[in-house]
């Protein structure tokens, strides 16, 4: 896999904020994602590298889009409340909708936009000529 | 998309998509706009929502949707839906992630005149003493039995860690405390993540502002509500915190496979539900519970800072610095009420998601003074322009379920407003029209900007027009405390 052949960019939204991310394969779909999560944290500086602290997760859901949003929820999470921002630098998919990831990290002091969820609404992953794509609502 | 097209008229200001509108429809769906609104609320997918809304299970009345509506996520912001109790379902998506998010208006004796000179130092000491801000927690951290206590009694556990009086649960929609929560329900990072932010503002839209009682229509109901021309008020808009998020995040992951279980199809699975006879519907039941609690507590702590903040400020200055409670509305929430639907008296869950209660007169869980009046209802404005203080009536228990608008109601997005306008450049304009600003972070000013909002002027006078809310007060800002 490689994480590092996806993209994300904001899309207009009357409220809440969207994005629109993109990924040769699922993982990089996945860490496109995440990276998408913590632009909209605003938390694009940091002045430590990632290799203080090193963790793993796994996760398993009843589908694709679950288990997206098992996934940044859980980085979510750890950003409001252990204020850790992570790098993903390996992410295995597996078809039965299960995910291990390796995770890089490292503290911030603060990050500039609460995200309260990582919402369901028209949460489609889908097939494109380059890989994957999906369309993400986040309530703030 | 649903077009204008697609709406019948049936009164001045409420239009229906009808339920042969899309073939899974269960009822249709009534909002209230004028013609002038209409034509923002179908630029966005609101309508469309409101649609996908009405094809839950257990409905037993049109999804209604107030004219200050605006695209969410599963069901729009301002849309009000009933569904059968105990058979119907619940959806924590019809309620939002920030469960019983809220706002309560405190009045004052204290005149604009005298307190001009301190507004500038009252607005610091309130930004001091009321924590706000991304990532800003309440100032005491509580054990998770604390919590727990909070989730089961809401501002009842408030008035006895002495942060409130008789009068203010009394005044609190459902006294500040609704039954059947049980925090076995939450989770334990629901936990963690309320123990240190109760007493706390959070960030986005929410505030504490400072306002003059500019103008009164109704000098009977401003009078028992205690709002008179010329004197302060005080608003604080708030929720659950991270609390009430993690709560809905728990419960849309965990209603997925409800919804399998039970056979129910959605057209966005961000409506996930469960009928509330069921395992899984009465255990988020009962987590909303306890999530609307902590959002009671939570404003009931900052409008004990806030006495705090005017004390301090004011004492000595002028003659009575205090701070009463007119009223606590929830605006996203699901409530077990009785409804006279179609001629007979049904138990539903009336879902609100930026929507308020709006009782009528003789409403029971009303306080004895209100009884009489009806609800007083909140609808903040967005930053610079007014606020307005209104009451429920009779048509309101007729036509909107008991509800009403909750605010002015967004129409730019957020990135929009921040290439648009420029933090600095708002305050400046603002500080000209005699409003102070403490905020803390520009860019998220920018984004709650009046341009990115609706004329609440506007659509304050649709739901009157539409006869389900009597104008009583109407509020001027003077200093707002944003995060």
């Amino acid at each position: 896999m490689d994480v590092k052949t996806g993209g994300f960019e904001e899309v207009a939204h009357t409220a809440d904020l969207e994005i629109k991310v993109w990924g040769r394969d699922l993982s990089s779909l996945f860490a496109a994602a995440a990276e998408g999560m913590f632009h909209l944290s605003g938390i694009e500086d940091y002045e430590e590298g990632f290799s203080s602290i090193t963790e793993e997760i796994s996760l398993d859901a009843m589908d694709y889009e679950g288990l997206l949003i098992l996934f940044l929820e859980e980085l979510l999470y750890r950003l409001t409340e252990d204020y850790m921002l992570f790098e993903i630098y390996q992410l295995t998919i597996l078809d039965n909708f299960s995910l291990q990831a390796k995770l890089r990290g490292t503290q911030i002091k603060s990050y500039q936009r609460d995200i309260k969820a990582v919402t369901y609404h028209k949460l489609n992953i889908h097939e494109t000529e380059k890989g994957y794509a999906v369309n993400i609502v986040f309530d703030i | 998309m649903v077009s204008i097209t697609d709406l019948n008229r049936v009164a001045a200001c409420e239009w229906e998509i009808p339920v042969s509108y899309r073939s899974d429809m269960r009822v249709a769906v009534r909002l209230f706009a004028s013609e002038e609104l209409l034509q923002e609320v179908t630029r966005d997918k609101s309508l469309e929502q409101a649609v996908n809304a009405a094809t839950l299970p257990g409905l037993m009345s049109a999804v209604l949707v107030m004219p200050d509506m605006h695209q969410g996520y599963g069901f729009p912001i301002g849309g009000v839906a009933a569904t059968r109790y105990p058979e119907g379902v619940i959806s924590p998506g019809g309620i939002g992630y920030d469960i019983n998010c809220g706002v309560r208006l405190l009045a004052s004796r204290i005149l604009h005149q005298e307190a001009a000179p301190h507004l500038e130092d009252l607005a610091t000491t309130l930004n001091q003493y009321c924590p706000s801000g991304v990532g800003t927690g309440g100032r005491e951290r509580f054990s998770t039995r604390e919590v727990e206590e909070i989730c089961r009694k809401g501002s009842q556990w408030a008035k006895t860690a002495g942060f409130a009086s008789d009068q203010d649960l009394r005044r609190t929609e459902q006294g500040g405390r609704i039954s059947g929560a049980d925090p076995r329900h939450v989770s334990s990072r629901a936990l963690k993540r309320g123990s240190g932010q109760v007493g706390s503002l959070g960030s986005g839209n929410h505030f504490i502002e400072i306002d003059l009682v500019e103008e009164v229509f109704d000098s009977r109901s401003a009078q028992v509500m205690g709002l008179e021309e010329g004197y302060l008020a005080l608003q604080i808009h708030c929720g659950s915190r991270g609390f009430g998020h993690q709560v809905c995040s728990d419960y849309v992951k965990s209603l997925q496979s409800a919804v399998d279980r039970y056979g129910i199809q959605l057209p966005d699975r961000a409506l996930v539900c469960a009928p509330m006879d069921k395992p899984e519907g009465e255990a988020y039941l009962s987590a909303m519970a306890c999530a609307a609690n902590y959002a009671f507590a939570n404003r009931q702590v900052l409008s004990h800072h806030a006495r705090e903040a005017f004390e301090s400020v004011l004492a000595g200055r002028v003659k009575n610095w205090g701070l009463s409670l007119v009223y606590d509305v929830a605006h996203n929430i699901g409530k077990i009420e009785t409804h006279n639907i179609d001629g007979k008296d049904i138990q539903v869950c009336v879902h609100r998601k930026g929507a308020t209660r709006a009782f009528g007169p003789g409403a029971e869980d009303l306080p004895s003074e209100y009884r009489k009046i009806g609800q007083p209802v909140l609808v903040p404005g967005s930053m610079g322009t007014s606020s307005w203080v209104l009451h429920g009536t009779e048509e309101a228990m007729r036509r909107s379920l008991g509800s009403c608008c909750h605010g002015a109601g967004r129409v730019m997005s957020r990135s929009q407003a921040k290439k648009t306008i420029w933090g600095e450049d708002l305050r400046a304009d603002l500080a000209e029209q005699g409003i102070t600003i403490r905020a803390g972070s520009m860019a998220g000013l920018a984004e709650e900007a009046p341009a990115a909002y609706k004329d609440v002027d506007a659509v304050v006078d649709t739901v009157v027009q539409a006869g389900i809310a009597v104008p009583v007060a109407r509020l001027r800002p003077l200093a707002v405390i944003k995060g």
